[in-house]
This record gives structure tokens, sequence and C-alpha cells, in this order.
């Protein structure tokens, strides 16, 4: 399945024995999102910004949370047919990882550009789809990672350190 | 730990009087309240004096603190800073300019009130919008609750919060300056006090956060003013004295018109009131969706200033009057040099303001998240009803002050009825 993978400059090895090490969360939570449900989203990435403020996290890093959180939240409801949210609390970073129910992205790289967007009518009409969400969420995650394939699913997984 | 600092709160827990029935702390925006052994309780950490606590309760074991008239008396001269929503309270038989006149019956030497300024400070503020462009959206200081709620639950915005003075302290400064200048008075022998709509406000003049540093003189409710000019209404009434008024500025005491004056059509402004609904628009702020505007003004009480809890006249009535006024009022310059001068050499700014944040479970992540686990553990064999019956606002209220050891799992009583049904 055709990859996009940012790590920030610095992170590149911590970030590579995490994945590797697949450790244990200290907390997780689940959150389903529906399709086009725009009057709910929002709700798991405010839940997660609550729990983070719960730990104390920095509040320039909660701040970047928040943002990339809600915007992928927001891209499941708006351009998916529904889909899950997986937020992994460690001590050092949150781990958040989105799948969908397809339709899969055509091109990645494209939608990594700002301002180019797919979003359909009624979804522009309730103020989403500027083509803005995956280059804010990249803007303000240390690692973001993208798997898709057009007719298939998008899976999205970002890390955000809290040091 | 951190060491916690003493609070200062205008309000007065009266225990005799408590039933315990936690209404107030249901409708409490910081879940500052409990109800221990039949009695409410106040964490002082948390409260941010929005009031709703006052309103709630049924059995006045709630009261407001404000300070007593009488303390002018300690001054040789007497000046009465009257907030925007006084203009309010007053039937249209009474007016605003004898209610205005009342307090120099009173005692009061000078009587300014908070509209002479409100338009000044309406041009500085979107000078001040303008100049901090890289801030979006700027959040106003003007309510002192909202203040307070921004440094406990969201630090994140504390540097959104507009870094100049409130127009009533503004007011404060300039007139004990111009008052020791022109008459020679000593400025310890200068009383300023301001004349209240909300406990809020009393809060700001004896803890000041950022905005108000300029009236440690008192605060006075305007219920308790209102008192006096109703009681003496009959000889003011008598006196002709002409007194002026500066009705245009009035706007502010009423949600919305603060972010219209600040507008002059090239910003993009919002304004909320309510408590509740203001921590949903400070929630959208925070995860950068409120970004294209530029001004925002919150208010803690509905309807703004009018819906604080020290007037007396419902807040509907108090805005639909100051409308009237509105209406056919004539714009006054009352700034002087020495105002812009006051101005020009930045008196009117304010300090950036601190955390005092709440939300934190430790002071360390790791012992946060242990903390966080056992939460939502409890949370799990809790019902989920929020009914308060245990005296904390909600289930996950509870399994927090189990595990901070301020409260036990059979505090619930719906788990114990549960658990006593299982046995039988």
């Amino acid at each position: 399945m055709p990859e996009y993978w940012y790590i920030k400059p610095g992170y590149e090895e911590r970030t590579r024995k995490f994945l590797e090490n697949k450790p244990q969360p200290e907390v997780s939570s689940d959150f389903e999102i529906k399709e086009h449900d725009f009057v709910n989203a929002g709700m798991a990435s405010g839940e997660i910004k609550l729990s983070l403020k719960r730990l104390g996290v920095k509040s320039e890093i909660l701040r970047r949370v928040a943002i990339a959180a809600y915007e992928a939240e927001i891209n499941i409801a708006a351009h998916s047919k529904g889909g899950k949210i997986t937020a992994d609390i460690f001590p050092e970073l949150i781990h958040i990882k989105l799948q969908d129910n397809g339709p899969g992205l055509e091109d990645i790289e494209q939608c990594m550009q700002p301002g180019f967007s797919t979003a359909n009518e009624l979804v522009r009409e309730m103020g989403f789809g500027a083509g803005l969400g995956l280059p804010n969420i990249k803007k303000n995650t240390d690692v973001m990672h993208i798997e898709s394939e057009y007719g298939k699913t998008t899976f999205l997984e970002i890390i955000i350190y809290f040091e | 730990m951190k060491q916690k600092k003493e609070y200062f709160h205008a309000i007065k827990l009266v225990e005799e009087n408590c039933t315990g029935c936690t209404k107030c702390v249901r409708v409490c925006p910081t879940e500052a309240l409990r109800v221990r052994n039949g009695k409410v309780q106040l964490d002082s950490t948390r409260c941010v004096d929005c009031g709703k606590c006052v309103q709630a309760c049924p059995f006045d074991a709630i009261q407001t603190y404000a300070d007593d008239l009488n303390i002018i008396d300690k001054f040789k001269y007497k000046v009465a800073v009257i907030s925007t929503s006084f203009a309010g309270q007053f039937s249209e038989s009474i007016g605003y300019a004898n209610a205005k006149k009342a307090l120099l019956h009173m005692g009061f030497d000078e009587v300014a009130e908070e509209s002479m300024v409100t338009e000044l400070m309406s041009s500085i503020i979107r000078d001040y919008i303008r100049k901090n462009s890289q801030i979006r959206p700027i959040i106003s200081s003007n309510c002192p609750a909202i203040v307070r709620l921004i440094q406990v639950r969201f630090n994140s915005l504390l540097p959104n919060i507009l870094r100049i003075e409130a127009p009533m302290s503004v007011l404060a400064l300039y007139y004990r300056n111009k008052i020791a200048r022109q008459k020679n008075i000593s400025e310890e022998d200068i009383g300023v006090f301001l004349i209240v709509p909300c406990i809020s406000q009393v809060t700001a003049v004896h803890q000041p956060e950022g905005a108000y540093k300029n009236v440690h003189d008192g605060a006075i409710s305007i219920s308790e003013v209102y008192k006096e000019v109703i009681s003496n209404i009959k000889e003011v009434q008598k006196d002709e004295t002409p007194i002026e008024t500066y009705p245009k500025g009035l706007s502010w005491a009423i949600s919305g018109m603060e972010a219209e004056e600040v507008n002059d059509g090239t910003l993009r402004t919002l304004a909320v009131s309510g408590i509740h609904n203001v921590i949903k628009i400070l929630h959208k702020i925070e995860d950068q969706q409120l970004e294209t505007y530029d001004f925002v003004v919150l208010h803690s009480c509905t309807n703004g200033c009018v819906g604080g809890v020290l007037n007396v006249e419902n807040p509907f009535v108090a805005t639909s009057r100051i409308r009237n006024y509105l209406r056919t009022a004539e714009h006054k310059n009352f700034a002087d040099d020495y105002f812009y001068e006051m101005y020009q050499n930045n008196m009117f700014d304010v300090l950036p303001l601190e955390s005092r944040s709440i939300m934190s479970l430790d002071s360390n992540i790791k012992d946060a998240l242990e903390k966080m686990k056992k939460i939502r553990e409890i949370t799990k064999i809790l019902p989920g009803l929020d009914c308060s019956a245990c005296g904390s606002p909600t289930c996950r209220a509870l399994a927090e002050d189990i595990v901070v050891g301020k409260a036990e799992l059979d505090d619930c009583m719906v788990r114990l009825k549960k658990m006593r049904k299982q046995k039988k």
C-alpha cells in the first residue's frame, strides 16, 4: 500500500525505537467516528485534550495535540465512511492512530499539498474541506505516517513528544 | 505538590442554611464545590467567582460579599466609579441622571461613569488588535471571571488575553492622579470605589489579576447603592444642580455591544455570554477553530454585565432600558490631554497573566498517569448517572475525589443500593 512518512529531524532514532518495541500504553482510549457526523466530530479530540490537561502536559504541546487531533477527527467525519480513533498515552508521548473504512486516498503526496481538497459540497457548506487538514496535522506533529490506497482504507498515525 | 496560594473570593458559605441539596455543585463550571457531611465546601483554587452557585442556591447558603458603603468614610475625598449596568437598574421615573446624582447625596465627592471611557477604550483595543496581529483571536480581559476561567482551565490561551486595563480601572487611575494634582490632596486621602454588578469584580478589586490593578480601595455592590438611591430619591429630585451623564458608552453593559464598538467594520469579532457557552467557545479557540476572528468578547453572565448577581433588575429589563438610553445618546469626548498622556506612557498596559491551572492530577506525568489509570478504573464501576447524590458533581469527579483521598467509594449511594440488592 502507498505510504507517506514525516519525521521531524532529530526524532528519527527515538521514533524508530518506539515503533519497533511497540510498548504497552499507560492509558488507551478508543472512539468511533461516523460518516458526516459533524455534530459529534470534535468529541474524541476534546477527550484527548482533557486527558493531556489532566497529565499536566505543557500548554504549547497541548495546543499542538489539540489541533492535530481535531483536524484528523474532522478528516474522518468529512471525507471517509467513518472510522476509529485510538489514542495511546505514554509518559513521554502521545500516539494517535486513525483507521477509516474507506474510500482511501488517490494520491497521498497531492493530499499533503496545502489547498488540495476532494471535499464535496455538503462538507464545504459545513465550513470544512479547505484542503488544509493534512498539512496542518503535519505542522503540529513530530511524526506523521499515512498508509492508503484508493478503493481501500486510510490509516493515519501521529506522534507528539511531550519533551 | 505545588504550594497553594490563598485566593480571595467574594462569596460566603453559610453552613447553617445549607441543606446539602447539591444544586450549586452541579452548576459550578470549574467543579469547585462539593457537599461533604451534608454541607457545602469550596475549593478556593478552583473558584473563578462567576456567581452561578449564588444564583442556584435556593436556601441562601451561598451569599455574596461586597464592601460596605460606610468604608468610604475612611477617606477625605471619595470617588465612585459606576459600572455601565448601573443605568439599567432604575425605572424611567427615576432616571439615570438622578440615580447618578444620588451618589453625591450619599457622601461621594465625585462620580465617574465607566461609560465615559468605553468608546476611547474601544479605539485603544482596536489599536492593540492591529499591533498584535500574530495572536488570534485576542480575548477581552474585561470580565474577571473569564480571565480566571482561562487561568484555571485554558492555560494555553493566556497569551490571547488583551493586556490593556479595564475601563473602570483606567478611570480610577485617572481620577486619583487628577484630583491629587488639582485639589492638592495626597493620594492616600483619595478613595476610589467601584460600584459593581458582579462578585468577580469585587474579587478583581481585592485580588487583581492583570487588569483592575488601580482600584484597591473597595468595591460596593449595585444592590447596596440601589437601596440608598431609592430611599433618598425624593430629596435628590428636588436638587436642581445640573449633572452630566455619558449614556453613549453604556453599551458595554450588554453582551455583544463591546465587540460591536471595537469593530470599525474591518475586523471579525465575536461575542459570547453565559459561562457554559463561553467554555465551549474557549475549547474551539484552543483547537484553533476560531483563528479567523480578530477579537472575542466573553462574559460570564448571560446577557453580559447586566446579568451580574449584584444587580437588582432583571437583566432583560435592564438591557431594554440601556438600549433606550443608547437610542438618543450623543457622542461626548470626556478625555483631556492628561488622559492621552497616560495612554502614551503605557499606563494602561498590564502584565502577562500567570497560570493557576487546576487541571493536572500531579506535578509529574508518571504519577499523574497512575492516578488517571485509577480514576478510569473507578469510573467504570460507578453508575454513570452524574446524580451528585454523593456530593461530587459527576461520577468522574467522584472517582477523582476517591483517588486523591477526598471521598470513598461508599459515598456512591446508587452503587450501595445495587450491592445491597445483590446480597439479598
